[in-house]
């Protein structure tokens, strides 16, 4: 055709990165633009998106750090001579991570230019439906054209906007994970998983945290369903009990700074009708991500956003409301904010323009989990929703108390160690959905949404044996139902 | 003023060097030693040295490029020779950026497009 390329990816994130490269393989001429605007602290980082430098990979190293600390208290049970209490250092943990994050950045790189892909450090905005804009940091200008069109631009954490002083002062997620000094005593705040994860490995780590929260815990984590009640508050009772520090019904009011350059806090505790304050050494704020389409220039060329979320509208085909432009990722109204239905989502994108696929992306039964320190894993629909579809007269619960082994000789509390499973009452009684707190929710989730995907039953599930002596087995002994009002706790064997 | 060129051999002397050019960008390339007639027992480094002498007027000013000999073959396949254990290296030739996460390994080193990337790009 008369354009440059015949795909342009703006965006090299999870998903921007996985439907060039996808395109290059089947032997299209592609280009990617990635650019970081720094966050308002100053941070920035380089290729690979959100997930790679500030979201899941450091998170998740991060939380490892924190579960290594828990085990090292463990490992006295264990007969290891370790002298407590063990200390942690931010540094080390922080150069080990942030030294990760960029080899990755640069493993991107060298497989963009591997696959012959162009790859431009520019922030992209629309001039017409087939060219776009780059601008470099210096301001350099390239114009770049293109048959097809794919934004993947993902989001960026917001600021509480009636918080004075929550912009000057407050970090979010962005530079949490770059900072090179501990965070020293941090009040995450509020009640989305960001702030919990976070709140929970920087616990564990040894620092004193305080999460804010205005109403139910682990709100938004999923928007398709309701909140996640009863798990969310179980989550949060570990942390709890494990030394995370909970305002609960209370939201800030102003973040001032003291002359010790320590912050101090003020708040309105709704249920005693009282203002608060304390200080600390950093604030955090995790009050949600912005869809990053101020600067793309969608209204010049016609796609079409949602007016309250800011997000692109897409269709099945992650197509937007102009020909040849599409959308994938965090930047699509309706669609999970994670990196495998991004991944999975850009690649099926790109069989279907270059390719002679007709698969679409299916976002049913996504697999998720939430890295506190006692794992949250789920698949399939929650309880509220399952309740919403089906009424609550044709679904049964099951769910079970459970202690996993290692917590014994150990001596450790697992009285939030819980799992429950959503099923149809009728005919073959398939599993609606699946949710598991306790350690490695994550591992022990993932194989069982391959069964929800094949609509498993709970007689098949019944009959699958158990793997012993693991957390995961329990799930195949699940018999307690919540409508017989039995106690739910698992004996040993 | 450009680049300029060292060589070494052994790690003693690569770290020895790399410290006395610290605080200018330093690129080096790991290779296995060579016999009397400058062939080295390493097919794949006799394929990429020349890739990467070709694109070595694309470094940037003030940088020092070191050119590294690692020692015989059956010091390079000892697992814990100091290159493995201390400079993270996993094969010969490695081309990389010292100080950074940066490096090409192996075939990476035959494409001109990806050591000049190394070179050019921050």
């Amino acid at each position: 055709g008369k354009n440059e390329y015949d795909l342009l990816v703006i965006g090299g994130g999870s998903g921007g990165l996985a439907c060039a490269k996808e395109a290059a393989q089947l032997g299209r001429k592609v280009a990617v633009l990635d650019y970081v605007d720094p966050s308002p602290q100053g941070t920035t980082w380089g290729l690979g998106g959100t997930c790679v430098n500030v979201g899941c990979i450091p998170k998740k190293l991060m939380h490892q750090a924190a579960l290594l600390g828990s085990a090292l208290k463990d490992a006295q049970h264990y007969g290891w001579n370790i002298a407590q209490p063990v200390h942690h250092t931010w540094s080390v943990m922080a150069q080990a991570v942030q030294n990760y994050v960029k080899s990755l950045n640069w493993g991107h790189r060298v497989q963009l230019q591997d696959k012959k892909v162009k790859y431009f450090n520019m922030k992209g905005s629309f001039a017409d439906p087939h060219t776009v804009r780059g601008l470099t940091k210096a301001g350099k200008e390239t114009i770049v054209s293109a048959d097809n069109i794919v934004i993947a631009t993902g989001g960026r954490p917001k600021f509480p906007t009636h918080i004075a002083g929550a912009l000057q002062y407050g970090i979010t997620s962005d530079d949490l994970f770059w900072l090179k000094e501990s965070p020293g005593k941090t009040l995450p705040s509020f009640n989305l998983y960001v702030s919990l994860e976070c709140a929970g490995f920087l616990t564990g780590i040894g620092l004193d945290t305080a999460v804010m929260m205005r109403s139910i815990p682990l709100r938004g984590f999923d928007q398709a369903s309701m909140e996640y009640l009863q798990m969310a508050s179980l989550v949060t009772e570990h942390m709890e009990s494990y030394g995370t520090k909970f305002l609960k019904r209370c939201f800030p009011t102003k973040v001032e700074k003291l002359e010790s350059n320590r912050l101090q806090v003020t708040w309105k505790n709704t249920d005693l009708g009282t203002e608060e304050t304390d200080s600390f050494d950093t604030v955090m704020w995790a009050v949600g991500r912005a869809p990053d389409t101020k600067t793309l220039n969608l209204e010049t060329v016609g796609v079409k956003t949602n007016s309250e979320t800011g997000k692109i509208i897409v269709d099945a085909s992650e197509a937007t409301s102009v020909p040849h432009i599409y959308a994938i990722g965090d930047i699509t109204e309706g669609r999970p904010e994670l990196t495998p239905t991004a991944i999975a989502a850009g690649k099926l994108l790109a069989q279907r323009l270059f390719g002679r696929s007709a698969e679409l992306m299916d976002y049913d039964n996504v697999p998720t989990t939430v890295f506190t320190p006692l794992e949250y894993g789920c698949v399939g629909l929650s309880e509220e929703a399952a309740v919403q579809r089906h009424g609550s007269d044709n679904i049964e619960v099951f769910h079970a108390y459970y202690k996993p082994l290692e917590f014994t000789v150990a001596e450790r509390d697992a009285t939030q160690c819980y799992m429950k499973m959503v099923c149809l009452r009728e005919r073959e009684q398939r599993i609606l959905g699946l949710h598991f707190i306790g350690p490695n929710a994550g591992e022990v989730i993932q194989g069982f949404a391959l069964g929800i995907k094949c609509g498993a039953t709970y007689p098949q599930l019944m009959k699958t044996v158990g793997i012993h002596p693991t957390c995961a087995e329990e799930v195949t002994k699940l018999h307690i139902t919540k409508r017989s009002g039995l106690d739910a706790t698992v004996t040993g064997c | 003023m450009g680049w300029e060129e060292t060589q070494v051999r052994g790690y003693d002397e690569f770290v020895r060097t790399a410290q006395r050019y610290h605080g200018r960008p330093i690129f080096a390339l790991f290779c296995g030693d060579k016999d009397a007639e400058g062939r080295s027992w390493c097919p794949d480094c006799v394929t990429a040295e020349p890739v990467v002498r070709k694109e070595l007027h694309n470094l940037p000013d003030e940088s020092v490029f070191i050119y590294c000999l690692v020692g015989d073959r059956a010091y390079w396949k000892d697992p814990n020779n100091e290159f493995r254990r201390n400079l993270k290296l996993t094969g010969v030739p490695t081309l990389l950026k010292y100080g950074t996460p940066q490096k090409l390994v192996e075939e990476e080193c035959f494409k001109a497009e990806l050591v000049r990337m190394l070179f050019t790009e921050d």
